[in-house]
C-alpha cells in the first residue's frame, strides 16, 4: 500500500507539470462552454422536451471534447517511460507490475475526474447569474456524471493498454482514439442502419454502443447493466495492459 | 554475490546469451567486456529480474532472480545504459523518490540521500531538475540512486558511455572508490576501463564467455609479447631475411620509407624479448639504427584476438 501511495503520488505530479494537463483541461471547459451554451440556445428556440443537463451532454460540442481526452490523457503513461528507459528503473526496483499500472491508471481516472468538475459547476453558475427559478435535476446531473465516469474508466484503460504496447506516444494516441471512437461510432452507424438490421442485432449492438446508455443515464436512468458492462470490460483492458507490461517477463 | 548458471536469452530466432557461466565473489570488481551486441545488457537485464532468462538460472546475493526477483532486487543497485532518469524531477526529489521504493523514509532517507549526494558529489546540484544537468552530472545521479539503499551488489551498464575524457576519468575514480567497499559488475566496450578500475573481466563475444581472468593474465596468455619497431637504413628485403633468423620472432614485416630508410615491425612470441638479438643483428650487418621501439600486448590485443575472427587463425 505504501509503494502504491509513492508511484500514484509521483503519477499525480506527472500530470499536473506536463502542459498537456491544463491543454486537456482548457479544451474541455471551452468545449463544454459551447455546448453548455448550445443547449441554452436550444431550449429558448423552441419548447422542447428534456432538460438543460440532457442537451448539454449530447450536443456534438460534447462529443467532439469528449474523444480526444483519453489519447492526450493517457498516450504519456507507459511509452514515455519506455522510451526514456525509466521503466527499466522502475520495473528493477523492488515494485511489482501491478503497482505500477494501478497507480498509473489511478491517476489518470483522477485527473479525468478533475477535468469534469468545471462543466458540472456551470449549472450552477448560470442559475447564480441569472438568478432564474428553476431546478436543475438532480437524477439527470447524477446519471449524467455517473456515465462520464463510467465510458472515461472504459476508454481510460483502452488507453492503458495502447501506451503499454509501444514506445511511440503518438502512435498510441493514434490507437487510443480509434479504439475510443469506433466503440462510439458503432452505435452511431448502427442507429443510422437500424431499419435494415435484424432486431437481434441491433440489441445487441445497442447494449455494447454507449449511444443508448448515454441517453439513459443523462436522463437519469441508472441502469446496472452498463455498469457491469463497463466495470468487467475496463478490467478486462487492464488485465490486457498487465500482461503486455509483464511480457518480458515471459519464458520464451 | 553473483552465480550464473548457463544463463541463456534467446529472442525471436536468435540466441543474445547464449549458455553462459560465471560468478561474481564478495567485495569484486568484474568488468564485463564485449563489443556491442555481444550480449552484455541482455545479461544485465536478467540479472536485475527486467527480463527474465529463456532458460538457466542466477543467484544473486543469496535470492534467485526468477523466484524471488523482488528479494533479489532489493539488494542490487543497478543503473541502467544510457542512465534514464525522470527529467522532470529535481535531483534531490528523485532521490527520495528512489529511496521510499526501497521502503525508506523520514530521517533514515534523508540520511542515505545526503550521503550518496556527497558521495557522488552532486550536493551541489541537488535542486536543480534533472533535465537540464549536464551528462556528467546525470550519471552521478544514476549511480547514486542505485546506491541508495546501500545494495550489497552494484551492476552499471556502460557506466562511462558519452562523456568528456574528463568526466570519465571523475566516474572511474568514482568507481573506483566505490570499489573499496561494494561488490560492482560493470559491462563496457571500452578496454581501458577494465585495466584502470576492474580485478577481474570476463570477455563475452556473440553471447558466449571467451575468457575470464585478471586483466595482466590475459595480456600475458596472449600468443604475442607485442610489437618491436625498428627503423634502419637498408633493404627491406635483407632486413626481413636477417630478423627471420632470430630466435622467437613469430612474424616480420619491412617496407620502404620515402627517405631511404625501412621501417620493419617484428612481432614476438609471448614471454620472449627480442630487442637484444634483433639489436646484435643490426650491429653484425653494420647497419645504421635510428629507431627502435617496443609496444607492449595489451588488453586491446587480447580482446581483438579473442573476438575477431580475423586475426583468430
Amino acid at each position: 500500500m505504501r509503494i502504491l501511495t509513492i508511484l500514484f503520488g509521483k503519477e499525480m505530479r506527472a500530470f499536473f507539470l506536463s502542459p498537456v494537463a491544463y491543454v486537456v483541461i482548457a479544451l474541455v471547459m471551452v468545449l463544454t462552454g459551447f455546448s453548455f451554451k448550445a443547449a441554452l440556445t436550444i431550449l429558448e428556440r423552441t419548447s422542447s422536451e428534456g432538460s438543460l443537463v440532457i442537451w448539454t451532454y449530447s450536443s456534438y460540442w460534447f462529443w467532439l471534447s469528449f474523444f480526444p481526452i483519453f489519447p492526450l490523457v493517457t498516450m504519456r503513461l507507459f511509452s514515455e517511460e519506455r522510451k526514456l528507459g525509466t521503466l527499466e528503473t522502475l520495473m528493477t526496483a523492488p515494485v511489482r507490475t501491478w503497482q505500477v499500472l494501478a497507480a498509473k491508471y489511478g491517476a489518470a481516472l483522477v485527473f479525468y475526474a478533475v477535468i469534469w468538475l468545471p462543466s458540472a459547476l456551470y449549472f450552477f453558475l448560470f442559475l447564480g447569474i441569472t438568478g432564474l427559478d428553476m431546478v436543475i435535476p438532480r437524477g439527470e446531473l447524477i446519471g449524467s456524471l455517473l456515465i462520464l465516469f463510467l465510458s472515461g474508466a472504459l476508454y481510460l484503460a483502452v488507453g492503458c493498454f495502447a501506451s503499454a504496447l509501444t514506445s511511440n506516444q503518438i502512435v498510441a494516441g493514434v490507437m487510443a482514439f480509434t479504439l475510443c471512437l469506433m466503440h462510439f461510432l458503432l452505435g452511431v452507424f448502427s442507429l443510422n442502419l437500424a431499419n435494415n438490421l435484424p432486431t437481434e442485432i441491433m440489441e445487441i449492438v445497442t447494449y455494447i454502443a454507449p449511444h443508448a446508455h448515454f441517453q439513459r443515464f443523462t436522463r437519469g436512468l441508472v441502469d446496472t447493466r452498463p455498469i457491469v458492462y463497463y466495470l468487467s470490460l475496463a478490467t478486462f483492458f487492464l488485465f490486457l495492459t498487465h500482461q503486455a507490461l509483464e511480457y518480458r517477463r515471459w519464458r520464451a | 554475490m553473483i552465480i550464473a548458471e548457463n544463463l541463456t536469452k534467446r529472442y525471436v530466432g536468435k540466441a543474445a546469451v547464449d549458455g553462459i557461466s560465471f560468478e561474481v565473489g564478495k567485495g569484486e570488481v568484474v568488468g564485463f567486456l564485449g563489443q556491442n551486441g555481444a550480449g552484455k545488457t541482455s545479461t544485465l537485464r536478467m540479472l536485475t529480474g527486467f527480463m527474465p532468462p529463456t532458460s538457466g538460472s542466477a543467484i544473486v546475493a543469496g535470492y534467485d532472480i526468477f523466484h524471488d526477483s523482488l528479494q533479489a532486487r532489493r539488494n542490487i543497485g543497478y543503473m541502467p545504459e544510457n542512465v534514464p532518469l525522470y527529467e522532470e524531477m529535481r535531483v534531490k526529489e528523485y532521490l527520495h523518490f528512489i529511496a521510499r521504493l526501497h521502503g525508506m523514509g523520514g530521517k533514515q532517507m534523508r540520511m542515505r540521500t545526503g550521503r550518496v549526494m556527497e558521495l557522488c558529489r552532486i550536493a551541489d546540484v541537488r535542486r536543480r531538475g534533472i533535465g537540464k544537468l549536464s551528462k556528467g552530472y546525470r550519471q552521478r545521479v544514476g549511480m547514486a540512486a542505485a546506491l541508495i539503499h546501500e545494495p550489497r551488489l552494484l551492476i552499471m551498464d556502460e557506466p562511462t558511455n558519452g562523456l568528456d575524457p574528463n568526466q570519465i576519468r571523475q566516474v572511474r575514480m568514482l568507481i573506483r572508490d566505490l570499489g573499496e567497499e561494494h561488490t560492482i559488475f560493470l559491462s563496457t566496450h571500452i578496454l581501458s576501463e577494465v585495466e584502470a578500475v576492474c580485478g577481474r573481466v570476463i570477455i563475452i563475444d556473440k553471447g558466449r564467455i571467451k575468457a575470464e581472468d585478471a586483466p595482466q593474465n590475459l595480456v600475458d596468455a596472449l600468443r604475442t609479447a607485442g610489437t618491436l619497431f625498428v627503423e634502419v637504413e637498408a633493404d627491406p628485403e635483407q632486413v626481413e631475411a636477417a630478423f627471420r633468423e632470430i630466435e622467437g620472432v613469430r612474424k616480420v614485416h619491412s617496407r620502404k620509407l620515402t627517405d631511404g630508410w625501412s621501417k620493419t615491425r617484428v612481432v614476438a612470441e609471448s614471454k620472449t624479448d627480442v630487442r637484444r638479438a634483433v639489436h646484435s643483428a643490426v650491429i653484425a650487418q653494420g647497419w645504421p639504427l635510428r629507431e627502435l621501439v617496443l609496444r607492449k600486448a595489451s588488453l586491446e590485443d587480447a580482446f581483438v584476438e579473442l573476438t575477431d575472427v580475423d586475426h583468430a587463425g
